[in-house]
């Protein structure tokens, strides 16, 4: 496949900053997108409000860019009403983790079979860099001009808890990974997620002595720790979350049964 | 195959610079028609993938770049020739 | 299987649950809330056994997502809520009417603001659902006044949804949500179904034809079709910063609805040459029906729908009639639309009966505020 069989090549190039992790995003997934063998005509992509969430305006496909924080619950709707069809998630940290944390959880817990793939770049970026949910503690950004006083999420563990089938994170930084985990996630059924930890260098990095995005890609890779290795050493990696560093890897891969494959029946049933 | 950086894209963020494990690229100095300074491919004979047709590998540059600016180009023959000339 | 024809004895969210069911509902979403939550409990069977999907989402504003989500799949959907719910689906609402997804909302009103009066009538949600939304939008809002409406009307609401794209609405209130009554279900009944893209051709995929309602390019079928809230273009371009893009795409939405207004609104009229006449809607016209069928001197106009403003029914009591009373189980929402009608119609007195706190305005209190204006 060429590169603009995906993209719509008149909307090219893209809006994004020079720099944006947003773009290897895109690389990675349809890198992992061509290898599954996926077709666009039978896959929707669904965002909600943010940088990450202009993804699927670019895609040669259908798309709905929503309302912000709803992107999960719309793709429910849509993966119900149309089993048949792919659904993709396109989201943001503030989109998924701030105001559509709600429905992040319970799309989680209710395993619809969708694959959403989470930008991360720990700011919200497209307002112009107010500190978001996944804003390190002690960073700067335009609404914690004196260092974030709060600690951030983990979406990635919330995630786990909260019951996907398929969970893992990595950064913009290790790409052929994250291509890796983005096929599994295409592969498995369920309620997978992928969170990518992505550089925004206007208005993160440079807020915080990393203007450029090869300062952020090194951090990246300075404060990437293997979760398999933490756990091995019994280290609890929320907290080194907290600290500022990153646990990346495959965090679960399981096979709860996913909402639209149990039709009636039900436990009352049984009694019969 | 060699990489090749497509100057209407490119927004000079030099990450393939950065992530390029053999230092085929560097930072260009040159105003792009969008107003960037596009990244040089200087060194495309060091890429792994120089000689290569299929099973490329690394390809660091071509996942990581957030323009999809690059991509794989067949060397050209004089180039390999006026390569040669110059180590020979 | 949808409800055979014959007569039922059925409760207004139940008339309503079946209603939807024949109309061709494939996708509900719900959150339970009083006094709606019947229409989801039934859906939930009777939605399985008619080969659609009905599932409980988290909040409101997850159902409504979702069934604009199911509606872009091509699955007629609908969701009923009530009062602070109906408050949380704002947002989406707003989105729907923007990307033209036909989605159906039946807003079982109960009294406000904030928690109210969860278990008593009100019609308090009447501007709400026009002017809930930010920015500027058409809705479709129908208020039914008896079981057999809550059939019937939830029936158009489907219909007038699917043809001109848009959210609409079945204002029904506690009283008719939980009151039984007797539902005769037609042989025929006119379903309308959405006009569907079928050509695949890039350049033709967005046309505006003359009705101003585009065909709807359903997921899945090799549209390529981009939906967005952000102002586009008629080709879905992104185009937030031009000014004409955003006046003809929003000129163009509320356009669709206002220049439909004589397909769309629905009203009776009970003693049309009365000099005294009573508009009314929903359960605060129970009383006035009463009155105006006892009394000579009484008309009533009983709007059947409230949005786009039924404005030639208005201006037509209005011209004959010397004076209106207003009956509403608010303070006064319609009444100010109704009065700007009717005085720009010649007629002198437009009064208001407004009655809060969940019992609908009886024929003695009726009577009595037209003894004070000194019409009977």
């Amino acid at each position: 496949m060429e590169l603009f069989d995906f993209y719509d090549q008149d909307r090219w190039p893209h809006v994004f900053c020079p720099g944006c992790g947003n773009g290897t995003v895109m690389n990675c997934f349809f890198r992992a997108f061509n290898e599954m063998g996926w077709k666009l005509d039978n896959t929707v992509f669904v965002s909600g409000i943010g940088c990450s969430s202009r993804i699927p305006l670019y895609i040669n496909s259908d798309a709905i860019h929503t309302t912000h924080g709803r992107a999960i619950a719309v793709a429910t709707g849509l993966k119900l009403s149309r089993p048949e069809l792919d659904v993709v998630v396109f989201t943001g940290d503030g989109d998924l983790g701030a105001i559509g944390g709600n429905h992040f959880i319970n799309g989680c817990r209710r395993n619809v079979d969708l694959d959403v793939i989470c930008i991360n770049n720990n700011i919200y970026g497209m307002t112009g860099g107010q500190a978001s949910v996944t804003t390190p503690h002690d960073y700067i950004s335009t609404t914690t001009p004196f260092g974030s006083k709060e600690y951030p999420f983990d979406l990635a563990e919330l995630a786990v808890a909260a019951g996907a089938n398929y969970v893992a994170r990595w950064t913009t930084r290790h790409v052929h990974e994250l291509t890796k985990s983005i096929k599994r996630s295409l592969e498995k059924k369920g309620f997978n997620f992928v969170e990518v930890v992505s550089q925004c260098p206007t208005n993160f990095g440079r807020r915080n002595k990393m203007a450029d995005p090869s300062a952020l890609l090194d951090w990246f890779k300075e404060s990437s720790v293997r979760r398999d290795k933490v756990r091995a050493a019994a280290i609890d990696h929320v907290d080194l979350n907290l600290a500022g560093q990153i646990t990346t890897g495959e965090f679960v891969c399981r096979d709860r049964e996913c909402y639209h494959e149990k039709k009636g029946g039900g436990a009352h049933r049984d009694g019969h | 195959m060699r990489p090749g950086i497509d100057l209407r894209y490119c927004k000079g963020c030099n990450i393939c610079v950065y992530m390029c494990p053999k230092q085929c690229f560097s930072n260009g100095a040159d105003l792009s028609v969008q107003g960037y300074f596009p990244a040089i491919v200087t060194a495309p004979e060091k890429c792994f993938n120089y000689g290569r047709t299929e099973k490329l590998i690394c390809e660091l540059c071509v996942l990581s770049c957030p323009d999809q600016a690059i991509t794989w180009e067949p060397e050209p023959e004089e180039e390999e020739e006026k390569d040669a000339d110059q180590t020979g | 299987m949808p409800i055979k024809p014959g007569e039922y004895f059925l409760q207004g969210n139940e008339a309503c649950t079946e209603a939807s069911i024949v109309a061709g509902l494939k996708f509900f979403a719900g959150y339970p809330i009083t006094p709606s939550t019947e229409i989801a409990e039934g859906l939930s069977s009777r939605l399985p056994q008619t080969n659609g999907e009905f599932i409980q989402m988290e909040d409101e504003i997850a159902c409504v997502s979702a069934i604009i989500g199911a509606s872009w799949g091509g699955a007629k959907s609908m969701t009923a809520t009530s009062g602070p719910g109906f408050s949380l689906m704002q947002e989406a609402v707003g989105y729907a009417a923007m990307t033209e997804t036909p989605i159906v909302i039946v807003n079982v009103m109960r009294g406000g603001p904030s928690t109210g009066q969860p278990t008593r009538a009100s019609q308090g949600d009447v501007m709400a659902t026009k002017y809930g939304s930010h920015g500027d939008y058409q809705v479709i809002a129908f208020a039914p006044a008896s079981v057999q409406e809550m059939f019937d009307l939830t029936v158009k609401a489907f219909n007038y949804s699917e043809k001109y794209r848009v959210p609409t609405f079945v204002l029904s209130d506690a009283e008719i949500g939980h009151m039984r009554g007797l539902l005769t279900v037609p042989k025929d009944i006119k379903i309308v179904n959405r006009k569907e893209k079928g050509v695949r051709r890039a350049d033709e995929a967005y046309d505006v034809p003359d009705d101003l309602v585009p065909a709807f390019p359903t997921f899945g079928k090799g549209h390529k079709a981009t939906v967005t809230g952000i102002t586009h273009t008629p080709k879905a371009r992104v185009e937030p910063e031009d000014p004409k893009v955003h006046q003809e795409l929003v000129g163009r939405l509320n356009d669709k609805i206002s220049a439909n207004r004589r397909d769309i609104n629905k009203w009776e009229v009970i003693g049309p040459d009365s000099k005294t006449m009573i508009v009314s809607y929903g359960s605060a016209s129970f009383g006035g029906r009463e009155v105006a069928a006892r009394d000579d001197r009484v008309g009533l106009l009983r709007l059947k729908s409230l949005w786009p403003l039924p404005v030639e029914p208005i201006r037509e009591v209005a011209e004959k009639c010397e004076q209106l009373l207003v009956c509403e189980m608010n303070l006064g929402q319609l009444f100010w639309e109704i009065k700007r009608v009717a005085l720009e119609a010649g007629c002198k007195r437009v009064e208001l009966l407004a009655k809060i706190g969940g019992a609908p305005p009886t024929p003695g209190e009726v009577r009595h505020k037209l003894r004070e204006m000194g019409v009977i």
